[in-house]
Formats: structure tokens, C-alpha cells, sequence
């Protein structure tokens, strides 16, 4: 990388978006914050992970059958795109056993977890352009209390 | 567990077949999302990785006991409607 690692740029700005999109923290950790892009992608992950496991992909990932709940998880671009795929793969005959189906309250609590997980990547990715533009501070830098020593020296 | 209950448990496929919860489960799903919303709200507004532990637990506490008192404040309200009605 030159010496203008700190400077935003369009172009830096918008791969920090879209790589947070795609996957929670990859924006963080494209800019330099690593520790932060961990902990995006752990809090993230585990919330849109959970979610889709304990409701099923086939129930939970379905723009047929839940369209504002598919629009949240979009929020997440890359693990939705996934799970949508594997979602339309599966071909459940009427009237079959409906192993694949998740009914209340396992629904319930998949669509609130990854309706969630969804937003709060949102959030994420906000905070990536944010720090692409301000040179890694946060949105309410200026709010904060005055930042103490810090030995590493790097960036979190 | 019996062996007669083994094949279901075999044929689970993660991410293919919903979790069944256990009864009461799910209001402690709740803690474990609560975290997460606060780790990603304090990772918001933090400089580095570094700040992140103490406000979270914070933040995790606020979000539990404001929830638990408008749990208890809408039972009240219902049982309140209860006794007048």
C-alpha cells in the first residue's frame, strides 16, 4: 500500500462497502481494523447463522414466502445469496413430510435473529464507508472521550 | 437416549432441517442475540477492538433490564386490565 492508506477516495470507500456487504467485517479488515472486522463478522455471523439453522434455509430464506424478511437478510448480502440458492434448490412435493419446513417458534426465532443479523450488518457496512471516509474513525468520533495509550501502537 | 431415537438425530442436517427447540428455550434465545446487537452497536462507535469489552457488557446489561422492565410493565398493564374488567 502507498502513504495515502488514510486518505478516502470513492474508490476506497466503496470496496470497504461492498466488501462488508458481502461478508460482515471484511470492509473493517480491508481498512485496517482488524480487530473490529473480527468482531463484526463473529457478532454477525453467529446471529445469521443461528438464525438460519435453528428455522431451516428452506423456511428462512425465501423471498416467495417472506419477502420483507428476505429483504432484511439482504442486509447480508453474501450469506443470503448463498442460502438463496441452496433455498431454491430444494423442491419440497405438496402434500410431503415437511422435514424441511420450520413452524412457530422455531420460525419465529429464526426470522428475528436473521432479520437482526441482516440490520445490524447495515449498520456495519455504514460504519465501513464511514471509516473509509474519516480515516478510521468512527461516526460519533466526535463525541467520544479522549483516546488513551495505546502500547500496540496498531489499529483495531 | 435410545437407539430407537438415533436416525432422526443422524439424518439432522445443519442449516436443512430446523432445530426444534426445547420448551422455554426460547425465551433465552433472547440473551444470546441481546449480546451480539450490543457488541455490534459498541463496535460502532469504538476506535479500536481494544474499547469494545467493558461498554459491551454495558450496553448487554441495559438491553436485559430494559427489556425485563417493559416485560414486567405490559404484565402489569395486562393484569391490570384483568382487574377492572
Amino acid at each position: 500500500m502507498g502513504t495515502d492508506a488514510n486518505q478516502p477516495s470513492i474508490a476506497r470507500t466503496l470496496q470497504a462497502g461492498i466488501l462488508a456487504w458481502i461478508l460482515p467485517g471484511a470492509g473493517h479488515f480491508a481498512l485496517g481494523h482488524r480487530g473490529l472486522g473480527i468482531v463484526f463478522f463473529s457478532a454477525i455471523s453467529f446471529a445469521y447463522l443461528t438464525g438460519v439453522a435453528v428455522g431451516g434455509v428452506k423456511t428462512s430464506v425465501d423471498p416467495q414466502g417472506n419477502r420483507w424478511l428476505f429483504l432484511a437478510e439482504m442486509g447480508v448480502g453474501g450469506y443470503t445469496t448463498a442460502f438463496y440458492f441452496w433455498s431454491s434448490s430444494i423442491r419440497v412435493p405438496p402434500g410431503s413430510d415437511p422435514e424441511y419446513i420450520s413452524f412457530f417458534p422455531e420460525s419465529d426465532v429464526a426470522q428475528i435473529y436473521l432479520a437482526a443479523a441482516g440490520l445490524l450488518n447495515v449498520l456495519a457496512v455504514l460504519d465501513a464507508l464511514s471509516r473509509a471516509q474519516t480515516g478510521g474513525l468512527p461516526t460519533y468520533h466526535r463525541d467520544l472521550p479522549p483516546a488513551r495509550e495505546d502500547p500496540g501502537g496498531g489499529r483495531g | 437416549m435410545t437407539w430407537l431415537a438415533l436416525p432422526p438425530v443422524l439424518a439432522w442436517v445443519p442449516f436443512l432441517n430446523p432445530i426444534a427447540l426445547p420448551a422455554g428455550a426460547r425465551l433465552w434465545m433472547f440473551l444470546p442475540l441481546a449480546f451480539c446487537i450490543a457488541l455490534v452497536y459498541r463496535a460502532t462507535r469504538a476506535r479500536t477492538a481494544r474499547e469494545l469489552p467493558w461498554p459491551t457488557v454495558i450496553n448487554f446489561v441495559q438491553i436485559v433490564v430494559a427489556m425485563v422492565l417493559i416485560a414486567v410493565g405490559f404484565y402489569a398493564l395486562h393484569a391490570l386490565v384483568l382487574w377492572f374488567s
